[in-house]
């Protein structure tokens, strides 16, 4: 099963800040819920994982990431990443595009475009929830990925210094992003009304 | 008068055929004493867990162990390397095909079998099987069977690429399995063209699961000091298993034992031998200690012995009154990603050419094509003797849809078209020959029951009514079965003739045991067969003993399934008390001192004709049997085996009418009243029966209104869970109204018929005909099933019904 997302986030900081760390592969992979880069194989290569949990069921991806292409001129990342989860149940693959448009001097949006597909238990019992999920998942990795660039000063990323040790990975709680799809969805209720 | 007293009395004590006599094997189950496979425990045993595939079709770049061998508890995990050594990584199909046990090189379907884990107990194989690490490549899938022989379809079976035929006849496309056809196509392509009137139509019989309440699984257990193996396993064909594994094995089959136990539920999902049985008995060899594996609710559904998947197209070829002239059915057949579709060797499609159903039909052909695709294999489950369903299905609808056409009651196309009482034995014109029926009769004894004209008067008013806020429809069915497999001359499985058996011994004082080839799973043998004795031998059913299901104690027969118990070991087992019989006789004459030909039989005794009170009693005979008091030359004992070989099937048929209303604004159907008659011959138990009946009802109407095992386009499984699979309880099902006639089977010792199946084949399109019928008059001639609300409510929304 396959859903495709298409989502827009404001960020409040100027495009190459932003655009400096959308191109360091492990301080993207860190801003998503749950992920961790456990291996780097060459400059397109990693390894990693994303740990979800659903109650009392742990899902752990373990896969590749490769990157497609990185497109400085038009600020454009892509990647594609696909693995299996460790239990054997589940599959997922993601393909995504995201690209910094500048929104003045001192901002910028972040633009994400991507294709998930599962396969096995995830598809079977998470289809329901999927979309909300995802939005929920994307909506938390905005989150980290502004607060990140608030943390680090434009100037810095430009200067590439040792990589600041990654936050630990939590898994990605399905739990509290039910509980925010659900919020969203009595939103969205009330604002038709 | 008190002689009749007495006589009744005497005949009741027996509890003999005809009566209602409680199951016996209830008092058990209805303590919790039965013993499922899940209940053995054996001394040293381990679990094993099964890691199976998330992808519907990938190539398996590597399969890591070391985790899970370092997890607590595990012992040891198998895989497709391991199992090559010995040959066993893939094993051969009743289908003509070979299935891997484990995959090697490529998973062909979700959830396939990958490796087995095994452990100390149950919680450590499945902790051990989620640290399997299996390293895959995603292949693009085939899900739709219609685009499975595209030229550039993906090539699922890169092992059988070569093969040119896989035993029933010429390959056209690496995922073609089979083209099977029956009947005289040029007559059939004759009697169109110049037909008054055709119809049309494209019928799907989705894919289903008959879901029994016990999964399957099995306790495999070898003794390395003496070679033999003992498997306790959910199969309904105990013998024929034990024959398979000492092919696959190379153990002695004389060193094979096969248990099945209680079994709670088989409905064809059990007659297939499945990897997991075959993994655990290698384990049990390797590892020389019991291994049990015992399947979850969702493997069961997504992996083992699903049922239809047939894709079909029926045409019939008429006159202006709606009178057949001609048949033409094709099917496309889903078989999945390796055909294990059970059937016997001549018989590729199973029964499907019973397509003609209750019908005088000239000029019939029918066609299956077989592909491959990658979901799970297997095909012929479900209360279902081997396409008779979709047959039936078939030609159930298409009689609704030449009626609408021609515009007669569908009661009366049923009519106009009908076998007549005088005709049988008819052979239709594939074939088979119908043993015996009464159709008009048994149709026409519904009508009645139901007020049919008062039904359709109010129909008309409804539909008259803009106003109202429900659609009536009324459901028609006459199917004819056929059950009881089979005749060895048209049946056998891996060259082994579909015969069954019985063997009886009856003790000195009276006690009997009676050991089957047959294997019930809650069909209630122990009661039924006992009744056959009782009546037969004159002895009370509640001393006699059913045994079946171990393959040491038992004699050979191919097992339960397709309604062949009371048709095949029913019979088996009146032979073999009539031999029984014969030789009491020969003893009562003996002591009475009269010849053979001066006896007459009553109820319990041998009485010498015109001196009523010179007899004896079969209880006093079972005594002189064990003693030297018998004519000269005879032996010992009153035992004996029956091997019987049925000289045709039966063709227990029926008569359903299902009214029900739908609601336009929901799309809910309520079934009003579901009016059931059966003709399955001579009865034995009523009540079971009637229980059966229940069941089958309960199954058609599960898979009619809401069963079905959906995919995503790349082959995910998307309903294998009681969360999303259609399961009705108490709550869902409807009251059913049983009705019968009798029409004794003119072949069969007892003038049996078999029974269970009936109602899951004539019930499903009954439901069907009636949400058809409910939007017949807007000009709806089909609906693909299942019927559930919400795809009502999508047709009734697309016309416009649910407007105010």
């Amino acid at each position: 099963m396959k859903v495709e997302l298409k989502r827009k986030f404001p960020v409040s900081a100027p495009a190459e800040a932003a655009w400096a760390v959308l191109q360091d592969v492990v301080a993207v992979a860190s801003c998503m819920p749950g992920a961790k880069i456990t291996e780097r194989v060459d400059d397109t290569h990693y390894k990693g994982t994303v740990g979800v949990k659903v109650g009392p069921a742990s899902l752990s991806f373990r896969g590749e990431i490769e990157v497609k292409g990185i497109d400085a001129a038009a600020r454009t990342l892509r990647l594609s990443a696909r693995g299996t989860d460790t239990t054997g149940g589940s599959a997922a693959s993601m393909d995504l595009t995201a690209r910094i448009e500048p929104a003045g001097a001192h901002a910028c949006t972040l633009v994400g475009e991507s294709e998930v597909s599962m396969s096995g238990k995830a598809a079977a019992f998470g289809s329901r929830m999927m979309g909300p999920v995802a939005d929920q998942v994307l909506n938390q990795f905005a989150a980290n990925f502004a607060a990140r660039l608030q943390a680090t000063p434009a100037q810095n990323a430009q200067a590439r210094a040792a990589p600041a040790p990654a936050p630990e990975a939590k898994p990605l709680n399905a739990f509290g992003l039910l509980w925010g799809a659900l919020k969203a969805w009595l939103r969205a209720l009330v604002a038709k009304a | 008068m008190a002689e009749t007293a007495e006589l009744k009395e005497r005949e009741q004590k027996l509890q003999g055929m005809g009566t209602s006599l409680l199951r016996k094997e209830d008092a058990r189950f209805i303590r919790g004493q039965g013993t499922y496979i899940d209940d053995i425990k054996m001394p040293g045993m381990l679990f094993g867990a099964i890691v199976r595939s998330p992808y519907a079709h990938a190539r398996i770049k590597g399969i890591d162990k070391a985790k899970a061998l370092a997890c607590p508890g595990v012992v040891a995990v198998l895989t497709a390397a391991d199992l090559k050594p010995v040959k066993l990584d893939w094993m051969p199909t009743v289908g003509g095909d070979v299935q891997a046990v484990l995959a090697g090189e490529k998973v062909h379907f979700q959830y396939q079998e990958v490796a087995m884990v095994l452990a100390t107990d149950r919680a450590a194989a499945y902790d051990g099987a989620a640290l399997v690490e299996v390293d895959y490549e995603e292949l693009p899938a085939i899900v739709d069977p219609k685009k499975a022989l595209l030229k550039d379809a993906p090539v699922l079976r890169e092992d059988i690429v070569d093969k040119k035929d896989l035993t029933h006849g010429p390959r056209t496309h690496p995922n073609h399995i089979f083209t099977w056809e029956a009947g005289n196509k040029a007559a059939a392509d004759a009697a169109f063209k110049g037909a008054e009137v055709t119809v049309r139509e494209e019928i799907l019989n989705p894919r289903v699961h008959p879901c029994p309440l016990e999964t399957c699984g099995c306790v495999a257990s070898f003794n390395k000091a003496t070679g033999y193996l003992t498997l306790y396993v959910t199969t309904q064909i105990p013998h024929l298993f034990r024959t398979v594994l000492a092919m696959l094995s190379g153990i002695p089959e004389s060193k094979i034992r096969v248990v099945g136990g209680d079994i709670g539920g088989g409905f064809g999902n059990k007659v297939p031998i499945y990897p997991g049985y075959v993994v655990a008995t290698v384990a049990s060899i390797v590892t020389g200690v019991p291994v049990k594996w015992i399947e979850s609710r969702i493997d069961n559904i997504s992996t083992t012995g699903f049922a239809r998947d047939y894709h079909c197209v029926g045409e019939l070829a008429a006159d202006r009154d709606g009178r057949i002239k001609g048949l033409r059915f094709t099917a496309l057949a889903d078989h999945g990603a390796f055909n294990s579709h059970v059937s016997a060797t001549k018989l590729p499609a199973g029964l499907f050419s019973i397509c003609t159903g209750s019908y005088a039909i000239p000029n019939t052909y029918c066609r299956v094509d077989a592909v491959f695709t990658n979901k799970a294999p297997g095909g012929v489950a479900y209360r279902c003797s081997l396409r008779v369903t979709e047959a039936i299905y078939l030609i159930e609808r298409m009689m609704d849809v030449l009626a609408q056409k021609v515009g007669v009651d569908k009661a009366e196309i049923r009519r106009r078209n009908f076998v007549k009482a005088e005709q049988f034995p008819y052979t239709t014109g594939f074939g088979w020959t119908l043993d015996s029926g009464n159709y008009h009769a048994a149709l026409d004894k519904v009508l009645k029951a139901v007020d049919y004209e008062g039904l359709r008067r109010e129909q008309a008013a409804k539909r008259a009514d803009p106003k109202s806020p429900t659609l009536m429809g009324i459901g028609i069915s006459t199917f004819t079965e056929i059950v009881g497999a089979g005749p060895t001359k048209v049946c056998d499985i891996l060259g082994v003739g579909l015969f069954d058996s019985c063997e009886i011994r009856v003790h000195p004082t009276g006690g009997v045991i009676a050991r089957l080839g047959t294997m019930t799973q809650g069909q209630g043998h122990s009661t039924t067969y006992a009744q056959i004795i009782a009546t037969e031998l004159g002895l009370p059913a509640s001393d006699i003993v059913v045994e079946e299901g171990d393959t040491d104690k038992a004699p050979y027969g191919a097992g339960t399934w397709g309604s062949r118990s009371t048709p095949v070991s029913g019979a088996a087992t009146a032979v073999a008390a009539r031999k029984i019989k014969d030789k009491a006789k020969k003893i009562a004459a003996h002591l009475l001192e009269v010849a053979e030909g001066d006896l007459e039989w009553e109820i319990d005794r041998f009485k010498v004709k015109g001196n009523p009170s010179q007899f004896k009693t079969m209880k006093e005979l079972c005594l002189v049997s064990h003693t030297g008091n018998l004519p000269a030359g005879m032996e010992q004992g009153l035992n004996a085996v029956a091997y019987y070989d049925p000289p045709n099937l039966t063709f227990p048929f029926g008569a359903y009418l299902c009214v029900l209303d739908i609601d336009k604004f929901t799309g809910e159907a309520k079934v009003r009243r579901f009016y059931a008659l059966d003709d399955c011959g001579t009865r034995i138990n009523p009540m079971i029966i009637d229980g059966q009946i229940h069941g089958g009802l309960t199954e058609a109407f599960a898979v009619a209104m809401g069963q079905q095992i959906p995919f995503d386009e790349n082959g995910n499984h998307l309903g294998n869970s009681l969360m999303d699979y259609f399961l009705p309880t108490a709550v869902e099902t409807p009251a059913w109204e049983t009705d019968h006639t009798v029409t004794p089977c003119p072949h069969h010792p007892l003038g049996a018929k078999g029974v269970a199946e009936s109602p899951h084949v004539g019930g499903i399109p009954c439901f069907s005909n009636a949400v058809i019928d409910a939007f017949s008059h807007l000009g709806v001639t089909h609906m693909d099933m299942p019927h559930s609300a919400y795809r009502v409510w999508q047709k009734c929304n697309a016309l416009g019904l649910n407007k105010r």
